[in-house]
């Protein structure tokens, strides 16, 4: 196997030898993120909530109905706050509202009631969306036409708490770019290179070396996640500096996040490996990756969350690797979430990258 | 002597098509050996069997005493080749793209640096060693890749047409490496061309291939001798009717008359006794001619003589050289 080192260190070595490429393969996503990353707000609709309902009465009833009613949300209904705390930082919730036992209680009493909202606020736009609505449903139910409740009108006090520091929508933006980094560094580095190659003999002149067809392939996608590596790195750098990001530096914080890229830059230099042999001519496949990477980029939640998605885009994001990358990522860069909270987005990524790796090596071996 | 390549009826054929029909060689060691014959005509299809990139349909071949379908990675291992299109790269220096091949052919890390640093200078590029390869030009280009494929010291080595793209002065230079590389390293040397003088010169034998098969083999002196057994005369006139050639193809010492773009070209068996007869023949049909050669056969009348075509009235020839073209463009 120690050929595939070689077969790598060409590739890393041509990579070295041009520095503007590897500024190229930056510069999209970079312009995105500065110009995206500061330009966009938007309502958001489906949001998912946890509620968290420990008061019996008339009013707490109603602002339930009422919010399973509205359309802004996808609720559901805890028994405990702990359990819609955990729910929340996995990031299966995006709020909780919390009708505490006492709260039908003080309003029959003529008191002063509170509930309290549980913001993700990793996601500004939906928690923003999520804090408007909200207030106003509890504000609306509370002004009905009885009598009794009339009263406390006023007293009914929507009662906020921001989950972590604030995110700047930008912020919200950067593990996109940082995926879309890995992806255009996949489609330059292990697609368009491998073509060049075959079309020049480089491959067919491996295969009269002692070079075995393994390390050809394994060297290939090696180089290519080196590649992909780098460029990712690049990105955090550059919205680290650019973005206002901070991302999570503790060591488990660490890990995930280099697992993340790892994982997603491996699966997606599979998959551009897998189309650039199958694909003889450079043209069509410069002509092709432009529509994949919008597909995978704007359908992955990147820009704006995947609960403002129509059905359709929703199908796309749920096979879409970015979208479980970009997800994962904003857990552990953001909330400093641990395993748990990315087990399933892992899960998916591992999948898609065994796939990928797979496909990758059947059409090279077709190819070679 | 002991033979560095056997074939016995060694064949491919993709689909319909045959590439290589029942092709049986020996190449013996320390061989300078051509295989000769138009683009399309298989030597390409042949050298990639040879070099185990293609397996055989059927028939049996060995590579410095092993079998390529057995053995291919013992195959590999004594075989360089050069081949047709540049596979440098040229974003990294001579000695990077020296270094890099010799770990693909497991060169220990203690000899590499002298053995590159060698043979860089043999084709006298030791000073631009680190220079990129896009500052070549394209002579250097072919002389790096040529010791490129030397790097491991192989017992045989092929080259699909090593000096296409080529001027004369670049491709005299590549013809003195080769001959030193045989003379010193005992290194057989398998070569395809489609430059007949290339073959002429350089080779000790000559292989002509035409449509997959073998049609003639020998030195080129020995294939001259039995295509032509003479002289060759090139006419050309200021009138010429179709009763003069009648008239010419019907003297006896005239073996074939072909037309050429001058005007003919004749085999004959003994030139100083036929030009007086062609006079005469032509004259007493009507015809004038305008000038008269004579000159000893080459190997492309051979070619004439075993294909009945010319090597040089290949089209496809013109057309390739526009592909690879456009590759250059797309680098």
């Amino acid at each position: 196997m120690i050929g595939a080192l070689w077969v790598c260190e060409r590739d890393i070595r041509k990579f070295v030898h041009q520095p503007f490429m590897m500024g190229v393969a930056l510069i999209g996503p970079f312009l995105m993120l500065i110009l995206l990353g500061y330009a966009f707000g938007g309502a958001v609709e489906n949001v998912p909530i946890a509620i968290v309902k420990q008061s019996q009465g008339a009013t707490s009833d109603r602002i339930l109905d009422a919010i399973i009613a509205d359309k802004s949300f996808r609720s559901t209904q805890v028994q405990d706050l702990n359990s819609a705390r955990r729910m929340l930082e996995q990031g299966r919730v995006r709020a909780i509202l919390y009708i505490p036992s006492g709260f039908d209680t003080a309003i029959d009493h003529g008191n002063q009631a509170f509930v309290e909202l549980y913001l993700d606020n990793t996601d500004p736009v939906s928690s923003s969306a999520t804090r408007g609505a909200l207030s106003r449903i509890v504000s609306e139910t509370a002004r009905p036409e009885e009598v009794a409740i009339r009263p406390v009108l006023g007293g009914v006090v929507l009662d906020v708490a921001e989950y972590y520091r604030k995110v700047e929508y930008v912020e919200f933006m950067a593990p996109g770019s940082i995926i879309q980094a890995l992806f255009i560094a996949s489609m330059m580095g292990g697609g368009i290179s491998i073509i060049m190659d075959r079309q020049r003999g480089v491959i067919e002149g491996y295969l009269v070396t002692p070079l075995k067809q393994a390390e050809i392939i394994v060297g290939v996608l090696l180089a290519g996640l080196i590649k992909a590596i780098f460029s990712a790195s690049g990105m955090l750098i550059l919205a680290v500096l650019f973005a206002g990001v901070r991302p999570n530096t503790t060591l488990p914080g660490v890990i995930l996040t280099s697992t993340t890229i790892l994982l997603t830059g491996l699966g997606l230099i599979s998959m551009m490996t897998a189309f650039a042999v199958r694909t003889p001519l450079v043209e069509v496949y410069q002509l092709s990756v432009v529509p994949i990477n919008m597909i995978l980029y704007f359908a992955s939640g990147a820009v704006y969350p995947i609960e403002g998605f129509p059905s359709w885009m929703r199908m796309i994001a749920s096979v879409n690797p970015e979208a479980y990358a970009v997800h994962a990522l904003r857990q552990i860069m953001y909330k400093s979430a641990d395993l748990a909270a990315v087990a399933g987005d892992f899960a998916f990524l591992v999948v898609f990258t065994c796939l990928m790796c797979f496909l990758a090596t059947v059409a090279f071996k077709r190819a070679l | 002597m002991q033979a560095a390549v056997t074939m016995s009826d060694l064949t491919k054929r993709f689909g319909e098509f045959t590439s290589v029909d029942h092709v049986s060689l020996e190449i013996m060691e320390g061989e300078i050996f051509g295989l000769i014959g138009p683009n399309g005509a298989g030597k390409t299809t042949l050298i990639r069997m040879l070099t185990t990139l293609y397996p055989p349909t059927s028939g049996k071949a060995t590579v410095a005493g092993f079998d390529i379908l057995r053995e291919p990675d013992s195959v590999r291992a004594s075989i360089g080749v050069l081949p047709q299109a540049m596979t440098l790269d040229n974003e990294l220096t001579a000695w990077e793209n020296m270094n890099i091949y010799a770990k693909y052919y497991h060169v220990p890390p203690q000899i590499r640096e002298e053995r590159i640093r060698e043979l860089l200078k043999m084709v006298g590029l030791l000073e631009r060693a680190d220079y990129r390869v896009a500052r070549f030009s394209g002579g250097m280009k072919r002389r790096l890749e040529l010791v490129r494929s030397l790097i491991h010291r192989p017992r045989v080595l092929f080259l699909d047409e090593p000096t296409t793209g080529l001027d004369p002065q670049a491709r005299n230079a590549v013809w003195d490496y080769l001959r030193k590389l045989r003379d010193e390293e005992k290194t057989t040397l398998v070569i395809t061309t489609h430059f007949l003088d290339e073959a002429e010169t350089l080779c000790d034998r000559v292989a002509i291939i035409d449509y997959g098969k073998v049609i003639a083999i020998g030195t080129s002196a020995e294939l001259k001798r039995a295509a032509t057994g003479g002289d060759v005369i090139e006419a050309s006139f200021s009138s010429l009717g179709e009763d003069i050639l009648d008239a010419l193809e019907k003297l006896p010492i005239i073996r074939k008359v072909t037309k050429s773009q001058a005007g003919l070209t004749l085999l004959v068996e003994n030139g100083a006794e036929a030009l007086p007869r062609i006079v005469e023949s032509v004259n007493a049909s009507g015809g004038k001619i305008k000038s008269m050669t004579m000159r000893e056969p080459t190997l492309d009348d051979v070619f004439l003589h075993f294909t009945g075509r010319s090597i040089r009235e290949d089209t496809r020839i013109g057309r390739r050289r526009f592909i690879g073209m456009r590759g250059s463009f797309t680098r």
